[in-house]
């Protein structure tokens, strides 16, 4: 199927995102997600590499999570997804992961995202969230970032960078994995052929 | 003939929840047919042209000019980056805790409530607040149930909606005001046990999406600086004139629109930023101020002598006087003001309320009771009101996965004004 998809001009599209650098991804995830309307790129760059190199020397261990599978991802517009209740699960949704791994084969990306590699990546990078939220990864990724909300004297607050642990998240599943490039470049790469119906508040306006 | 009226009055519900027709016109036209069945002549006096229509359309002016404030007010928090700057300060500040945004957008919603209700209230505080939310990990229907649950703290505040209950009900706002007094913190703490008791149950939720990496920021929302931190205070400032300095309602809500001009434009932009976000209030406001237009003639129609002489046998056989049973009863009833049910008080419930006043069931204050406590339940878990809809599909989920998840709650919200209601008026 996809390859009626991959027809000249998304072929473009996706040439254009290869030639993008794994940092600009983190960028645009930033800039996606609400509450960095404002901010300029050049904040937003140093973000995404402070966020990245956190992740990517974050100590590698072993997930926990309980891992279901499911097949309405395309749907639904979702690779996977971490819930923290009732039980700290992982859901993989097996036809994005199908069709990831169909478009590496198709687009000579295999020598980045080795066999399987996405199934992977997908278990270690929801991982990540389920460290970020319950051990002291939060408060190391709050500092290293060092957005400073409050300053009185010699004492700093340092504010929360709303989407930074999801470029943390893709950076430890890039380097645990050892994928050749982030798992963002194939997620926006997928989001060009995949084109999902519906959707979460991004993209919608009022 | 009171049996005619009421099937006439079931058939209007029925146009209404298959959307056959639209509320504001079915109320106008069961309005009329009310009014002929009553035995209302054409013209003069209590007639259907006359005090049905002439009469009827403005009865609620002052509250369609309060709505156009409060659309107006709204529009400048929007324009004006205050809403936007209320919901980043909160991620900066608490977004490793989700719990803590939920609160704290929680908190946004209902300031933003009690300045402009329903849909408009609902887009300021959610166009930010629920992908932030999201973003923090905060499970969809939980993000749009907050939202919700949030305007709906602030409703009991919402000057309009004094406006309105004391013209429909005809009673001083410093009665209305009383009772909403009484029954906000119901509302408040539905509000917070929502949000602690559903962040706790349902936990975070993070999902890789695909849209995560586009290349389009999501939104193309204007580049909003932070807006200082006085103005921020905006929200506030109608409410401590018409709550803590009683100043009437509408210049209560100028002063928050003037408050909310000063504090982030420039001199010279003022006019232009005026005339701009007042003429996109009218936009906000024409669906309610039209639906207001139609309660109005519903609301003459009942309260026609004809009317009122044939409903009050059947209304008054089946209303319960009893303390105990009119909690009962009207708690079990709170099904019927969802799906554009006979019970809401933005549709037949007006009238239904006009009628219970009219022929001297309830005192009207007990019957404000009984409206308020509905409008809390319709206010948030309706999954046809614009605000439950909107703020259920921006979060991505349906409104009747909303409506399950907060009807508990505003269930409840509504008992607690029940027996406030029984304890106190009857
Ligand atoms: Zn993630």
């Amino acid at each position: 199927m996809t390859a009626a998809l991959l027809d000249r001009a998304t072929l473009a599209e996706i040439g254009a995102l290869e030639a993008t650098d794994d940092i600009e991804f983190g960028v645009r995830l930033l800039a996606n997600t609400p509450t960095h309307e404002s901010r300029d790129h050049d904040r937003l760059r140093q973000w995404a590499r402070t966020a990245d190199e956190f992740g990517a020397s974050l100590a590698h261990v072993a997930p926990t999570a309980r891992v279901v599978e499911s097949g309405d991802g395309l749907a639904k517009g979702l690779l996977a997804r971490y819930t923290s209740r009732p039980v700290p699960t992982v859901e993989l949704f097996t036809d994005t992961l199908a069709l990831a791994e169909e478009l590496i084969d198709r687009l000579g990306w295999r020598h980045w995202y080795p066999a399987g590699s996405v199934r992977e990546a997908a278990i270690a990078h929801e991982a990540v969230h389920e460290q970020l939220h319950h051990g002291p990864a939060k408060s190391a990724l709050k500092q290293s970032l060092g957005h400073v909300v409050l300053r009185a004297g010699r004492h700093r607050l340092y504010g929360h960078v709303a989407g930074a642990d999801e470029i943390a998240a893709h950076a430890y599943a890039r380097t645990v994995c050892g994928l050749g490039r982030s798992p963002l470049l194939l997620t926006a790469a997928l989001a060009t052929v995949a084109d999902p119906q519906q959707g979460s508040p991004h993209g919608r306006e009022k | 003939m009171g049996v005619v009226i009421l099937l006439v009055m079931a058939v209007g519900v029925a146009a209404m929840l298959t959307r056959r027709l639209p509320t504001a016109f079915a109320l106008t036209i069961l309005a009329i047919v009310i009014a002929f069945l009553a035995g209302a002549p054409l013209t003069g006096e209590n007639s259907v042209l006359d005090t049905v229509i002439q009469e009827g359309a403005p009865a609620l002016a002052a509250t369609m000019i309060a709505i156009l404030l409060g659309s107006w007010l709204g529009k400048l928090l929007d324009e004006t980056g205050i809403a936007g700057t209320l919901v980043r300060k909160i991620v900066e500040f608490g977004g490793d805790r989700p719990v803590v945004v939920a609160l704290g957008v929680l908190a946004v919603s209902t300031l933003v409530g009690t300045v402009t209700g329903s849909a408009p209230a609902a887009m300021l505080a959610g166009i930010i607040g629920i992908p932030a939310m999201i973003a923090v990990g905060i499970p969809k229907v939980t993000a749009a149930g907050t939202i919700l649950m949030g305007i709906a703290a602030g409703m009991p505040f919402e000057l309009p909606i004094w406006q309105f209950f004391s013209t429909a009900l005809e009673l001083p706002v410093d009665t209305v005001r009383g009772f909403m007094l009484k029954l906000f913190p119901f509302a408040l703490a539905a509000a917070i046990l929502f949000v602690l008791i559903e962040t706790r149950r349902r936990g975070v939720e993070h999902a890789w999406s695909l849209k995560s990496a586009s290349a389009k920021p999501a939104s193309r929302r204007k580049q909003l600086g932070d807006a200082p931190w006085y103005a921020l205070l905006t929200p506030l400032v109608p409410l401590v004139l018409a709550l803590g300095l009683d100043v009437a309602i509408l210049p209560s809500m100028l002063a928050g629109v003037l408050y909310a001009l000063v504090t982030t434009t420039r001199p010279g932009e003022m006019n232009k930023r005026l005339l701009r976000t007042l003429y996109g209030g009218f936009e906000i406001a024409a669906a309610p101020i039209v639906l207001f237009i139609a309660i109005g003639i519903l609301l003459a129609a009942v309260k026609l002598p004809g009317a009122v002489e044939a409903l009050e046998p059947l209304i008054k056989a089946v209303s319960p006087q009893n303390p105990v049973l009119f909690v009962v009863v009207f708690t079990l009833l709170v099904p019927l003001c969802l799906y554009r049910g006979p019970l809401n008080v933005f549709g037949l419930g007006a009238g239904i309320a006009g009628v219970l006043i009219a022929a001297g069931i309830y005192p009207a204050v007990a019957v404000l009771g009984i409206a308020t406590s509905y409008n809390q339940v319709f206010g948030v878990s309706d999954p046809t009101s614009t605000q439950t809809v909107w703020s259920a599909q921006y979060a991505g989920v349906t409104p009747q996965q909303v409506m399950l998840r907060t009807l508990p709650y505003v269930w409840a919200v509504a008992l607690g004004g029940f027996c406030v209601t029984a304890a106190t008026y009857l």
